[in-house]
């Protein structure tokens, strides 16, 4: 289905991703108007959602199972800005690399942002009280290689033109598949540990001694 | 082989996946390997579907292929099998009742999406459909059914598969969402155009909606050809939730019962119908009566991209400027492969107001048989403007209409039998309109009348290979008013007689026609505006100079085809008019300048800022009095120091820091053009050779690394993305390269990474390699035998400079 973007592409969190500290100068401010334009002009966001029992969702490895312990059901979802997206920066990419650094920081940003409405929107459409949060492949040991399982059980090539690559690539570039965890008692999902997790030695955050979950 | 899909109302099957369902497959298993499984439920449905009605069946190999090979546990040849066979069981078992039904191969989505968008080649695309549709032939197909597709590109892979590995006829039909394209942006028309080119049996719209949204559609499909239509729509929307589908069989067979009405002769289900649905179709049918005869499609030259469809119904502008005839950048820019160059000349154009491109690359030295397909490839990935083939090679023509997604103008054949004979069969067979020169063996005729009748000759004779009308567009040629003045008013009267007498599309070059004259562009535009006047639809010009564009834009107006002049005010409603001459618009990005005033900054604050205009200026004004490298070394490469510095500082960030090296390359233009110009040879520091690793398509991060290394005078030798080992070992070892820089973003293809770096080394021991991406850190990048890391642009610079400078 077609969802709609109902707030501006949050500025502080777009600054954040580009890695510039404080407050864009007047030159950057009228380049994210200029990229928002553009971006909200290219995105056709569509999501998918599909609720399946947990016995009948396969996953793999430490860090899934534990965040959905507890859980009797899955809320399985995809979500994605579209193709426009993809080909705006192939062809801003040509003439402007720091326009298309922008618009892709952007684009992340938004989907991200998607994903925390959709989020919502499914914890109010089931029936259950209790939700995690959502996890995605590639975070904890939960392999990206997933995403194509989860791609299937969603039919979400037909459904909303979400495909995966051999190399477990999403595409449409800016997508996000993830699993909520659902239960009729309170269960909080649980973040995964850097001891577990398959970027634990290319980590530059844990590098810094941070934690990704702060 | 061939079936008339008009001679009768085919009742087409319903869905398989929702039957499967209904027998008992669990949510989690796929629709090809339950029915794998299960052959003689297979065979059962497919004998309901001819029961309930069904004049064709479609065999169960839709999920059929090498890139979904983990859903199978037998060879793909074996599971071709098992679905054909029990397609056509069921079709022996109705013979046997004294019912005829026909088995169509189907063939879906290959699951991963090809280039540009994704990483699957079009020719691994055909090959995957192309040993299916072998197999299929083999056990028995009556027809191949190409469906549920959403890439225009895909589908013609799909078809040329079946057209050169079978003879069966060939039905397509694709999945559009509400606003009426696909996921990848393919229109109707962009599939009709398409598809009619092609030569497909019939074409249609498939699932992704119910009857009532794609009736519309339908109907405008139906409009747009005149082969025919037809329609498989879901049972309805499916619930968000339940993913039950929400109409029911009387809903469906109402609503479809109006597209027969419109001409729609083939009609069946997709998801969420089943036989009953299907039996309501054909019982429908029986009672149907054929009222009156449809319309047949108007008749209109039309061009198109996989997205973008251009009907020739104006004045439209044949961008010229992809040809390095007399252009000694663009020539160097292709013996160099730098593509961002030509692509960067596309773009321009398309910002001036080009509809088509005109795309030739006649280097004397190049192969064109693998460079027109290359740059064509290139264009559509940035472009969804439809291109004119520019060549004189046949084979070249044959291998870039090959891979052109959409319908191409081929440029040029001409009155010569055996041009014709040579290229109009490709011009065929990819569905291509053509562009015929009124030129012979025997040269240029100096009369109207003698180009006319070429002119009539080469509709003839593409007639007679089955290109219609329509699709043929005459170029009475240019020649230079002041070598054959009295021939410039001969071009004129011929085509007006092409247009008039022969109905056909007209061309022309226009710049030709000032040669050895001051002025030119006074004399271009007058000519342009009598050609216009004379019937002239296809000028081939240079977009860029906006005195011919507003010509055209002005007699839109005179004409009354700019109702309101809506587009020309649009346009000049701010134009300044100096010395008679509009001036010309300027790339955007130049005319940032920081003042109005003409103040000549200074070069080290014009790039900080990131002034692209006020750079050009400045390094224009150090030419006077400089040589161009000592520009470069004084002035270009320390400005770009002092950014570098406060971007490791953390005084400038990112996007600044490319906008200044942005800045800094158009600097860097200004003097390659003056180099180039003057024969002299641009100085390289090295070459480095950088690419995107196999299997990953995350390109951004190599591209700021190759956009700054360029501006510190590093020759990069850009490869791309997904870009395999083999590849990058053979350019190293054919130019010697020193450097290479390796991307990687995922973890997936870290491992690429590493396999990359083994294969230099072996083949290079002497070949440093740097590598960079999110998922590395300096430690990782040790480990799999990268020399260098860099966790940004910056540190690419260090390490070539590190390299390099310990090899002088």
């Amino acid at each position: 289905m077609n969802i709609d973007i109902k707030e501006p592409i949050s500025r502080e969190k777009w600054l954040d991703a580009l890695h510039v500290a404080g407050k864009a100068d007047d030159a950057l401010e009228a380049k994210l108007n200029e990229a928002e334009r553009m971006l909200l002009r290219e995105a056709q966001p569509k999501a998918v959602y599909r609720i399946m029992d947990r016995n009948e969702v396969i996953t793999c490895g430490f860090s899934i199972e534990k965040h959905l312990e507890g859980c009797s059901r899955v809320a399985i979802m995809g979500i994605t800005l579209g193709l426009g997206v993809d080909n705006m920066l192939r062809k801003t990419q040509v003439k402007d690399m720091a326009m298309t650094v922008i618009l892709d920081c952007g684009a992340s940003v938004l989907v991200e942002q998607l994903c925390d409405e959709y989020e919502e929107l499914i914890k109010q459409e089931t029936e259950e009280a209790y939700a995690t949060f959502r996890f995605s492949p590639g975070y904890g040991d939960y392999p990206v290689s997933e995403q194509g399982r989860i791609i299937r059980y969603l039919d979400a090539s037909r459904r909303i033109g979400l495909t995966v690559t051999a190399n477990s690539l999403m595409i449409p570039r800016k997508s996000v598949t993830a699993l909520i965890g659902l239960a009729d008692h309170p269960v909080a999902g649980r973040l995964a540990t850097c001891g577990e997790c398959v970027l634990r030695d290319k980590c530059t955050l844990r590098k810094e001694g941070k934690f990704c979950g702060d | 082989m061939a079936i008339d899909f008009n001679e009768k109302i085919y009742i087409l099957d319903g869905a398989m996946g929702t039957m499967l369902q209904k027998a008992g497959m669990s949510s989690d298993e796929t629709t090809t390997h339950f029915g794998q499984e299960h052959p003689e439920i297979l065979r059962d449905i497919h004998k309901q579907y001819i029961d309930a009605g069904a004049d064709i069946i479609y065999a169960a190999t839709f999920g059929i292929n090498r890139y979904k090979m983990e859903e199978l546990d037998v060879t793909l040849d074996e599971a071709v099998k098992t679905a054909m066979d029990a397609a056509n069981a069921a079709k022996a078992e109705a013979a046997a009742e004294g019912k005829e039904v026909m088995v169509a191969l189907g063939l879906g989505p290959l699951g991963e999406l090809l280039e540009p968008m994704g990483t699957l080649a079009f020719e691994e695309a055909y090959d995957a459909f192309g040993e299916v549709i072998s197999a299929a032939v083999k056990y028995g197909a009556d027809l191949a059914v190409i469906e549920t597709m959403t890439d225009l590109y895909e589908v013609k892979a799909a078809v040329l598969a079946v057209k050169e590995n079978s003879e069966l006829p060939v039905i397509v039909s694709m999945s559009f969402e509400e606003n009426g394209r696909t996921f990848t942006g393919v229109s109707l028309e962009a599939m009709a155009v398409t598809l009619e080119g092609l030569g497909v049996d019939a074409m249609g719209i498939n699932c992704s909606l119910g009857p009532a949204q794609i009736l519309p559609m339908a109907k405008e499909l139906r409009r747009l050809t005149d082969i025919p239509v037809f329609a498989k729509p879901n049972a309805g929307l499916p619930d968000p939730t339940t993913g039950a589908y929400d109409i029911t069989c009387e809903q469906f067979v109402e609503t479809l019962a109006g597209y027969l009405d419109e001409g729609i002769n083939m009609i069946g289900g997709c998801c969420g119908t089943d036989p009953e649905y299907i039996r309501g179709l054909a019982d429908y049918r029986d009672s149907f009566v054929v009222t009156e005869a449809r319309s047949t499609a108007e008749k209109q030259l039309k061009i198109c991209s996989g997205s973008t469809v251009v009907t020739v119904d104006h004045v439209t502008v044949i961008g010229e400027r992809i040809n390095p005839t007399g252009k000694k950048r663009l020539k160097q820019a292709l013996l160099d492969e730098d593509f961002d160059y030509i692509l960067s000349q596309a773009i321009e154009q398309i910002d001036a107001g080009a509809e088509i491109l005109d795309v030739n690359v006649g280097v004397p030295s190049l192969d064109d048989v693998k460079m027109l397909p290359r740059v064509v490839r290139q264009l559509q990935s940035i472009t969804g403007l439809p291109l004119q083939i520019d060549s004189s090679n046949p084979e070249a023509i044959e291998a870039a209409l090959r891979v052109y997604n959409g319908k191409a103008i081929v440029n040029s054949v001409n009155g010569e039998e055996k041009v014709m004979d040579a290229i109009l069969p490709a011009v065929k067979k990819y569905g291509a309109a053509v562009v015929g020169l009124t030129l012979d063996e025997n040269g240029i005729p100096p009369t109207a009348e003698e180009r006319f009748e070429i002119a009539r000759r080469i509709l003839e004779k593409a007639k007679s290979y089955g290109i219609s009308e329509e699709n043929v567009i005459i170029d009475c040629l240019t020649l230079t008013a002041s070598a054959q003045q009295k021939e410039a008013d001969e071009t004129l009267r011929a085509v007006r007689m092409v247009k008039e007498k022969l109905g056909l599309k007209t061309a022309l070059g226009v710049s030709n026609i000032s040669f050895g004259l001051p002025a030119r562009p006074v004399v271009n535009r007058t000519f342009l505006t009598l050609a216009m006047e004379n019937g002239l639809d296809l000028p081939i010009i240079n977009p860029n100079v906006e005195d011919m564009m507003a010509s055209i834009f002005a007699y839109n107006v005179l004409k009354n085809v700019d109702r309101n002049a809506v587009k020309y005010i649009e346009r000049y409603a701010d134009a300044e008019i100096g010395a008679s001459i509009i001036s010309q618009k300027k790339d955007r990005a130049l005319t940032e300048s920081s003042d109005k005033g003409g103040t000549v900054h200074d070069i080290f604050y014009c790039i900080e800022k990131g002034m692209k205009g006020d750079t050009v200026n400045a390094v224009s004004a150090l030419l006077e009095t400089c040589d161009e490298m000592d520009v470069v070394n004084d002035y270009l490469i320390p400005a770009l120091d002092k950014v570098g510095r406060g971007f490791e500082k953390g005084t400038i960030f990112l996007p600044q820091m490319l906008q200044a090296a942005m800045a800094a390359q158009a600097g860097f233009d200004v003097i390659k053009e003056r180099l180039a110009a003057s024969d002299k040879e641009t100085v390289s520091l090295g070459e480095v050779v950088i690419a995107t690793v196999k299997g990953d398509i995350h390109d951004i991060g190599k591209n700021i690394v190759k956009v700054i290394m360029e501006n510190y005078g590093y020759k990069m030798i850009d490869l791309g993305r997904d870009v395999p080992a083999e590849k990058i070992v053979d350019v190293v070892k054919e130019r010697n390269i020193k450097l290479v820089g390796l991307s990687a973003l995922m973890t997936t293809t870290l491992k690429s990474m590493e396999e990359t770096i083994a294969s230099v080394k072996e083949a290079a021991p002497d070949c440093r390699v740097m590598v960079g991406g999110a998922v590395l850190t300096a430690d990782y990048a040790a480990q799999i035998g990268a020399d260098y890391y860099c966790s940004d642009a910056m540190k690419s610079v260090e390490a070539a400079q590190e390299v390099f400078d310990e090899q002088i």
